[in-house]
């Protein structure tokens, strides 16, 4: 495992710096591409900017020989005024530092050369000499024979006048012609090229760039510097007129520079982010081992708690049918747990005849669920073995649930109490799901609004009762069936609840119905909370009738009580006198409960129980109680006697025990003989 | 049930046979009503072969038994069964008739 995270985390950081590295290559190759456009376009703006300023002076310095050739021409006959030409070029053009004409030899007879030359001196003063030396010998220069021979301006090779201050000059020759057509002379004028120092040493676009300018013939006009250059871009211009070519040369550590030292800061920073990513790794690494430890430990408290859980529901009735000995009951109970531990619970067991039964569900998850859920059932336990009335034995509950309850968690729960001797249901619910009742139909029962056990302690509990006949059932259960989610996020519901509980069935099959209808409602989707459910089907008797309003039934009755005293221990020589305490209670009810013309349902069932056989007769009738008419004086004389009367005294007479009820619209009549 | 009754010179045998529930009893209470008017004399109710009664058969035996203390006549019930002698022993029925 920890290799194995290793060797993945290597990786991770093996990619992260080939990642980063690529990232950085492909910036350095396109940063590289844009500074060397930008070091092209500054190089040639300043190139452009330069050769400009060349070409002003070159400009202003042919000017103003052109300008001065019409007056030569026409001193070309006054040769001694020629000196004067020279003078105003001079005078006139402060770029000027010198000017000369010089006539063709033997251009005026007797004078073979003639050239007088006027030049400005370190003061600024204006000098003139002749230039027409044999030593000097002017015809043999360049810039003599040069534009005579191209007939045009010529710019002569620069060069440094030894006469005039060791200066660099250059000269611009234009040839004069006569009259006739035929160069006369050549008019001049010097230029100095010291400011080109200046001008090239003022490009300094990068710190150690420089510019030469060389001359036609290759010479520098303006040199490099003596120190050797390293690797570098050289751009150049060349200006036509005076055949100079301007370069400028940049060494690449001038534009580059700024890019390799941000590329050393930005290598230095991947270095950081690696080291970080592989200190991260490493931490990542030991934290999920620690998680991995965690889990295992979770998961080992979890077990345990399964453990506990299982424990703790091995003590609540799991064994189906869970009263062998008893016919009167078919019940079925079943948690499916959710992958989690929960709070749910239900439990039930009989005492003196009556069925304990509840089912809860304790807030929220895990062990604080379980440990509530643990209380709860104890709590039930103790209480109901003593306490037979359900709203007490909750009030109870709640107050001592309120006492321990420190993690404020609360219990939904519902207690019911049936009386197996008798069909009646009392029960109490502390905010939990109604249970459906199947009768006839299935309905919701009807429960007061009490809080959940755990909320608020001293809250007074209401308890409720509902008939409970042959052949009713209670299906109790969660909010885990009823919340039951499938992966669309619907939730099963009670309408699917009471569809699923539709036909009949055994208990044990109608929760498995239920468990196999939510598990294809479901699906795939987790299950989510505990599912509880408890069903209990209530067949007191061996035998059931029920009967119209109408005398003429009461040939029903022998059949029903032969068969239950049969299934009874009692003397079958008994069967007539129960009989006769059933007909006296049925014609009770037809005559009395019934007013003449309407009609109506008697039930009669027969519970047998171990001690006692109990008669139970249920009608829909107008409230009558049987047991409030006055006893029959039976040692009265005949005078005395009425002749009616005598049905309910034989009733009380026959039956060991007579009680009537009325609960909601029913009357109940109970009759119960013991063996 | 059936009901037969036998008018001899001295008496009325009523023989009452089968259940005396509560319908069979107002199906035959017209007929036993009407021998009130025989109730100054001797009218015997044989038991023998009823199994069953109920309260509405034991009133139409008092009602028989105050028209006969009216009229000065005798109601003898011949031969009950044990059943119906415990019925009438918890009606106190045992003390209005003459049984034998």
């Amino acid at each position: 495992m920890t290799n194995h995270s290793n060797f993945r985390a290597l990786m991770l950081v093996v990619v992260a710096a080939v990642a980063l590295e690529a990232t950085a290559l492909v910036q350095l190759f396109y940063s590289q591409k844009g500074l060397r456009e930008e070091a092209k376009m500054r190089a040639e703006s300043q190139l452009e900017s330069t050769q400009f300023e060349i070409m002003d002076i070159i400009d202003q310095t042919e000017a103003a020989v052109r300008n001065s050739v019409w007056i030569a021409q026409w001193c070309l006959n006054v040769p001694d005024s020629l000196v004067r030409v020279c003078q105003r070029i001079v005078a006139d053009n402060p770029v000027v530092a010198g000017s000369t004409v010089a006539l063709m030899p033997g251009y005026i007879p007797g004078k073979p050369l003639l050239a007088p030359y006027v030049y400005r001196n370190g003061a600024g003063s204006l000098l003139a000499l002749s230039l027409a030396t044999p030593e000097y010998n002017y015809p043999s220069h360049e810039w003599f024979i040069k534009p005579i021979e191209l007939g045009e301006g010529y710019w002569s090779e620069p060069y440094i006048d030894e006469g005039g201050g060791e200066m660099l000059m250059t000269t611009y020759s234009l040839p004069i012609m006569d009259t006739s057509g035929t160069p006369a002379a050549v008019l001049t004028a010097d230029i100095s090229l010291e400011w080109l120092k200046d001008l090239v040493g003022r490009m300094k676009v990068y710190p150690n760039a420089y510019c030469t300018i060389n001359s036609r013939e290759g010479r520098f006009i303006v040199s490099p510097p003596e120190s050797e250059m390293p690797e570098s871009f050289v751009f150049d211009t060349t200006i036509e007129r005076t055949g100079w070519t301007i370069s400028l040369t940049i060494p690449e550590s001038d534009i580059f520079g700024v890019l390799r030292r941000v590329g050393t800061i930005v290598g230095f920073l991947q270095l950081i982010g690696l080291l970080l990513i592989i200190l991260m790794l490493r931490s990542f690494i030991k934290g999920q081992q620690r998680y991995l430890n965690l889990d295992k430990q979770r998961e080992r408290i979890e077990g345990e708690l399964q453990i506990a859980t299982g424990i703790q529901m091995s003590m609540v009735p799991k064994t189906f049918p869970p009263f062998p000995e008893r016919n009167d009951l078919d019940m079925a109970a079943t948690i499916v747990p959710a992958k989690e531990v929960g709070g749910d619970l239900y439990d039930f067991f009989i005492r003196d005849e009556k069925l304990f039964f509840c089912v809860g569900d304790v807030s929220g998850k895990g062990i604080p669920a379980a440990l509530v859920m643990a209380v709860t059932r104890t709590t039930f336990r103790n209480l109901s073995t003593k306490e037979s009335s359900p709203g007490r034995i909750v009030q109870e509950m709640n107050d001592n649930i309120c006492s321990t309850n420190e993690s404020n968690m609360f219990v939904t729960f519902f207690c019911g109490v049936l009386d197996l001797t008798g069909g009646i249901l009392r029960y109490c619910n502390a905010g939990h799901n109604p249970p459906r009742i199947l009768t006839d139909s299935i309905r919701e029962l009807p429960v007061e609004p009490n809080l959940p056990l755990g909320i608020m302690p001293g809250f007074e509990y209401r308890e409720q009762e509902t008939p409970f006949f042959y052949d009713d059932a209670i299906f109790l259960y969660t909010d885990g069936l009823t919340e039951a989610e499938n992966s669309e996020h619907d939730q099963f519901g009670e309408e699917r609840t009471d569809v699923a509980l539709r036909g009949r069935k055994s208990a044990q099959k109608h929760l498995d119905n239920i468990k196999q209808k939510v598990a294809e409602f479901v699906g795939d989707a987790p299950q989510s909370d505990d599912l509880t459910m408890l069903f209990i089907h209530y067949l007191p008797a061996t035998h059931h009738i029920a009967m119209h309003n109408d005398l003429s039934q009461i040939a029903l009755l022998p059949d029903f009580v032969n068969e239950a005293v049969n299934a009874s221990k009692l003397d079958p020589a008994m069967t007539d006198t129960l009989n006769l305490a059933l007909e006296e209670a049925v014609t009770n009810v037809i005559m009395y409960a019934y007013p003449e013309g309407t009609s109506g349902e008697i039930n009669l069932a027969a519970s047998v129980g171990e001690n006692s056989i109990t008669f139970t007769i249920i009608d829909s009738g107008r409230a009558f109680d049987p047991t409030a008419k006055d006893a029959v004086d039976i040692n009265a004389g005949l005078e005395e006697r009425p002749v009616g009367g005598l049905g309910i005294h034989l009733v009380r007479k026959i039956m060991d025990l007579v009680r009537y009820e009325r609960i909601g619209e029913k009357n109940i009549l109970y009759l119960t003989k013991f063996y | 049930m059936e009901v037969k009754i036998i008018r001899e010179s001295e008496e009325i045998i009523v023989f009452l046979k089968g259940r005396m529930d509560t319908p069979a009893s107002i199906e035959i209470a017209p007929q036993i009503n009407a021998l009130t008017e025989d109730a100054g004399g001797t009218i015997i109710l044989d038991c023998t072969e009823l199994s069953y009664i109920s309260s509405s058969g034991l009133r139409i035996f008092i009602t028989l038994r105050k028209a006969a203390a009216e009229k000065g006549g005798r109601i003898i019930v011949r031969n009950i069964s044990n059943e119906i002698r415990s019925v009438f022993m918890m009606t106190g029925f045992l003390n209005l008739f003459e049984i034998q």
